[in-house]
């Protein structure tokens, strides 16, 4: 045989022998245990540790919250919803709107710690992730939350009917959420909504000496263009005050009048005047007959069923939110145009004032003026 | 000989151009027709078989008697698979959020396991408009490329209809994605799922090429393919995928096609299910109700 014919065939060999050799060194024994994939990979993948846990490994620190959440609305939006033969699961749980894997969570002896050390030990805790992920906060500030609720909320186009959605711009404008929802259970339950600091009524009364002048020893305004204020909500009038204490609201007699009142006294007043009981100031019938059609707009929030249900007319369930009952007619009338003209604004009764008449306002007015109020 | 004969003579014995391209012809037929036949034959083989792509009897058999050793956990016992159902989807994108968490995958809009369409006809229009979170106007819109949201873009048009589209990997029977991959990489677990063995997975992207249906894409900062496993290490545990753990309102739906009352079987059963293009012959194992003439 040719001499370079022996040398190829050795180099050959050579090659083929470091070849297998490497295979058969550097094939994992697993390698071709299932077919053409390390076996050993499976078990691995599977190995790996779950990070989000469910809602129901919150329950066992966060009892208070939990129990909220699986009275609520949000607990039951499908839960036991069995369609075409289907039980869907539950609605969302904790980490869907705290995303945050709670796997990562501290453990139980590491929580002993003050609340603000706890937040900082959450927050950061759950940064813990792989670098690329970047830090989530699981405490949701009132501006998260507004995205948050928004995620699943906001009226879209393409959104099923089903799902509960909201303009954002006639439903809340610029108000956070938890203004009046609470995220853990959003249904409004009015009994359970947050009581405010109460204002002592005695010491309200020597404020009231400068209110009455306008707005009647019991709260019985002495002019139809003032507001009545006996039997209004206490939390109403208190913000009504701050707001024209910090110049939201303005108006030539309230603006000075609020500037000189200290929170105390504005709590204090404002208990003072809700205590009384009101008298209907009465309303043209035959407006009033007209009006009642129009005010199914306002029931949602002006009476005591609030958004879901049907209850006293011009009695509002939510204290924040004023009674229209028993109210002056001519003040309704002008607090509407106002609301028109720009010159008072609200994210909710700008829009709605727009879309009424001036008959339909004079109707209205007189239905609600002729209204009980209590 | 006169030089007429010799001039047939010639003629029978040469093939002229046309006999010869004719043959031709019929040989490339039979030959096609032969090769066609031989995987049709090995098609129907691996079709009729519970085997996984290049699996020999020996290897289905170890893969049957001797699992991979996962606690409390036997891949013979299980078939999972998965339903979405798009007439309950809200397209509030937990999912994918969710998914990004649970699996470290990178929180870009542009990386993604699990995604979500918008499908939005116009009216007056026979084609739909399509976008997901990539979309730019939707990334503006949260203001950051690690919060997901769709845009209210379609507020103040005239829309004849809308719908949203969840979408993930298939976990196909006859994955693409495992023909193609050069390493052993990228394989058909015996339980249902397509996996990825990162530690061999080179990132040459073939895979991410080969799916018809954009299920794959490419972890820049591991170097690998990445692709939605259903949470292999969550199914293995009793726990479902994290998408579906996730979804308020349970628009998906995922069990074990072993088990007829689990929730899969159910939604197969009482339902008329579609896969996404059953003609790449793929055999998808994600089965989808509602879908539209469009969506693919």
């Amino acid at each position: 045989m040719p001499k370079h014919i022996v040398r190829l065939l050795g180099l050959v060999t050579v090659i083929a022998i470091v070849v297998f050799s490497a295979k058969h060194f550097l094939t994992p024994d697993s390698f071709y245990q299932y077919g053409h994939f390390r076996g050993n990979a499976v078990a691995e993948i599977a190995s790996k540790v779950p990070k989000l846990d469910g809602s129901a490994s919150c329950e066992q620190c966060h009892k208070a919250v939990y129990a909220e959440w699986t009275a609520g609305i949000h607990r039951k939006a499908t839960r036991n919803n069995a369609i075409q033969g289907v039980v869907y699961k539950s609605g969302p749980g904790c980490e869907v709107c705290h995303t945050g894997p709670a796997g990562n969570h501290p453990s139980k002896e590491a929580m002993p710690l003050s609340i603000e050390d706890r937040v900082t030990t959450i927050t950061h805790k759950h940064m813990d992730h792989p670098a690329n992920v970047p830090s989530r906060k699981l405490l949701l500030s009132p501006e998260d939350m507004r995205s948050v609720c928004l995620n699943c909320h906001e009226k879209l186009e393409a959104r099923p009917i089903f799902q509960r959605q909201i303009e954002v711009a006639s439903h809340s404008g610029e108000e956070f959420c938890t203004k009046c929802h609470n995220p853990h259970s959003p249904r409004i339950i009015y009994a359970s909504l947050p009581q405010v600091r109460r204002g002592d009524p005695q010491a309200g009364k020597a404020v009231a000496a400068v209110c009455s002048g306008c707005h009647g020893e019991a709260g019985m305004s002495t002019s139809p263009t003032f507001p009545n204020l006996a039997g209004q909500h206490a939390d109403f009038l208190v913000d009504a005050l701050k707001s024209f204490k910090s110049g939201v609201r303005k108006n030539d007699m309230m603006s000075p009048m609020a500037a000189g009142l200290n929170e105390a006294d504005i709590r204090n007043v404002a208990a003072y005047f809700s205590r009384f009981s009101c008298s209907v100031t009465g309303g043209d019938k035959a407006k009033a007959l007209l009006g009642k059609a129009k005010a199914a707009n306002c029931a949602a929030c002006h009476s005591a069923g609030g958004l879901y249900g049907s209850g006293a007319p011009g009695v509002s369930g939510i204290p924040t939110w004023p009674n229209l009952a028993g109210q002056n007619a001519e003040y309704l009338s002008n607090t509407l145009k106002s609301f028109q003209d720009g010159s008072r604004n609200h994210p909710v009764m700008t829009s709605i004032a727009k879309n009424l008449s001036d008959a339909d306002i004079d109707n209205l007015s007189a239905y609600y003026a002729s209204m009980k109020c209590k | 000989m006169t030089t007429q004969d010799k001039k047939f003579e010639e003629q029978e014995v040469a093939l002229s151009r046309r006999d010869f391209l004719g043959l031709l012809g019929k040989g490339a037929v039979c030959a096609g027709a032969l090769v066609g036949a031989g995987s049709a034959v090995a098609l129907s083989e691996t079709q009729g078989s519970k085997h996984a792509f290049q699996q020999n009897d020996e290897q289905y058999a170890e893969a049957v008697n001797d699992p991979p050793k996962i606690p409390d956990y036997n891949w013979n016992d299980h078939q999972w698979a998965m339903g979405v159902d798009t007439t309950r989807c809200i397209g509030c994108l937990r999912c994918m959020e969710a998914c990004k968490m649970e699996n470290s995958v990178q929180m870009d809009a542009n990386h993604y396991r699990t995604w979500v369409e918008r499908y939005v006809y116009l009216e007056g229009s026979n084609t739909a408009i399509v976008d997901t979170q990539t979309d730019p106007k939707n990334i503006e819109n949260t203001g950051s490329e690690t919060k997901f949201r769709f845009d209210n873009r379609y507020r103040n048009a005239k829309v004849d209809k809308a719908f949203f589209v969840a979408k993930l990997c298939n976990q196909c029977e006859h994955p693409s994605c495992v023909q193609v991959c050069p390493t052993g990489a990228t394989f058909k677990s015996k339980d249902g799922p397509v996996l990825i063995d990162t530690t061999y997975c080179i990132g040459c992207q073939y895979c991410v090429q080969a799916c018809p249906y954009g299920a794959r894409s490419f972890n820049q900062s591991r170097g690998t393919a990445e692709k939605c496993n259903w949470c292999y290490h969550r199914i293995t545990k009793g726990l479902n995928p994290v998408c579906v753990e996730v979804c308020p309102t349970g628009s998906r739906i995922f069990g074990d096609r072993n088990d007829p009352e689990s929730p899969i079987s159910l939604f197969i059963r009482n339902n008329h299910v579609q896969v996404l293009k059953p003609e790449m012959g793929n055999a998808p194992n994600v089965f989808y109700i509602g879908l539209d003439k469009e969506v693919v």
